[in-house]
């Protein structure tokens, strides 16, 4: 009778050691933006610290959840104009990332190390989506992956547009930095 | 005073005023929410039950005013410092999935130190929206968030 308990148990906890740090996750990364021009007298700027990222270590599939209110920005107005003017928080108040590792296989997950991870996906924001690809650092440590990526976006490809008032001011290309530290699902 | 000295005056003191009132406008900083008055006080469960029920008429009330503080109560799940040492004060049941993740203000950073698990707490916040996710659990989000001394019991 132990036996028969005993021996299947077994199978079946070293099967969920197996599967158990498949997913990572975190709802603290960061999103870190500018579109300064040059010709600005003052930054333009802001940082969202509440994104969420899962990642499937096993298929390399990475997603990005992030709520456009979650900006924060130096001055009030400046937040108020992204939110009312740029991103229209109130019809979109949502973007997110949907992709791929695609160098998922050169990754070794359970070895510490720093690992260049090239990523391939769908980014929507305000309304639109467009194919982005870029090429991130994965750092293992402790066997839990952070993630760092920094890419550009053109606002026009989101339909975001710059009125000739302020054009001095912001570019029309968007520097982004994203990072964090991410957890095992359980 | 001769009428045409008093009227340049007062055009004077009327562009001084409009210019202070500009250069205030836009060097406004984000309001200090552990000091204002909230426009609404919510439990935890029923802020999350609002989102889950009808998000679109949630956002509605919560996200389309300007500067919407809301006064939140619940229960501490868990007090998350990332990996900048922002904290994150997350309240909701233990028994439920869905939490309410308040984003500590910088400048409100010492007050978190005295809030342990399981203390029932008041947080001034404003709401940037709701996760909805059946994996992770979904969270409703506030940033800016602090601690209201009156209504603290720590």
């Amino acid at each position: 009778m132990k036996k028969l308990i005993l021996y299947p148990s077994i199978i079946l906890l070293s099967f969920s050691l197996v599967h158990a740090q498949d997913k990572f996750y975190t709802k603290t990364a960061k999103v870190f933006f500018k579109c300064t021009k040059p010709s600005s007298p003052e930054k333009i700027e802001g940082t969202n610290k509440s994104i969420t990222c899962v990642l499937d270590t096993k298929t390399g599939n990475i997603q990005f959840a992030v709520l456009m209110k979650g900006f924060e920005f130096d001055r009030a107005l400046m937040q108020e104009h992204f939110n009312e003017n740029y991103v229209e928080s109130d019809k979109f108040p949502k973007a997110d990332f949907k992709g791929q590792i695609i160098n998922n296989t050169d990754i070794n997950y359970t070895k510490d190390g720093n690992y260049t991870a090239k990523v391939k996906g769908t980014l929507q924001i305000h309304g639109e989506a467009k194919n982005v690809e870029t090429t991130g650092m994965l750092v293992i440590k402790n066997g839990k992956p952070g993630i760092n990526a920094s890419f550009q976006v053109q606002l026009s490809d989101y339909k975001i547009s710059i009125p000739s008032l302020v054009s001095d001011k912001i570019s029309n290309t968007v520097d982004i930095v994203i990072e964090g530290n991410l957890d095992p699902l359980k | 005073m001769s009428k045409k000295k008093i009227i340049i005056l007062i055009i004077a003191i009327l562009l001084a005023g409009v210019s202070l009132y500009i250069y205030k406008e836009y060097n406004r900083k984000n309001k200090d929410l552990g000091k204002v008055t909230a426009d609404m006080e919510i439990q935890s469960s029923d802020l999350i039950k609002k989102f889950e029920t009808d998000e679109a008429a949630a956002n509605k009330i919560f996200l389309t005013k300007k500067d919407f503080v809301v006064a939140v109560t619940g229960r501490v799940k868990e007090v998350v410092k990332d990996e900048k040492g922002y904290y994150t004060i997350v309240l909701g049941d233990t028994a439920a999935f869905s939490t309410v993740r308040c984003l500590m203000d910088s400048m409100h950073r010492q007050e978190v130190s005295r809030v342990k698990q399981g203390d029932k707490l008041t947080i001034h916040g404003a709401i940037t929206g709701f996760n909805k996710d059946d994996l992770l659990g979904s969270d409703v989000i506030l940033n800016r968030c602090a601690i209201p001394k009156q209504l603290s019991n720590l």
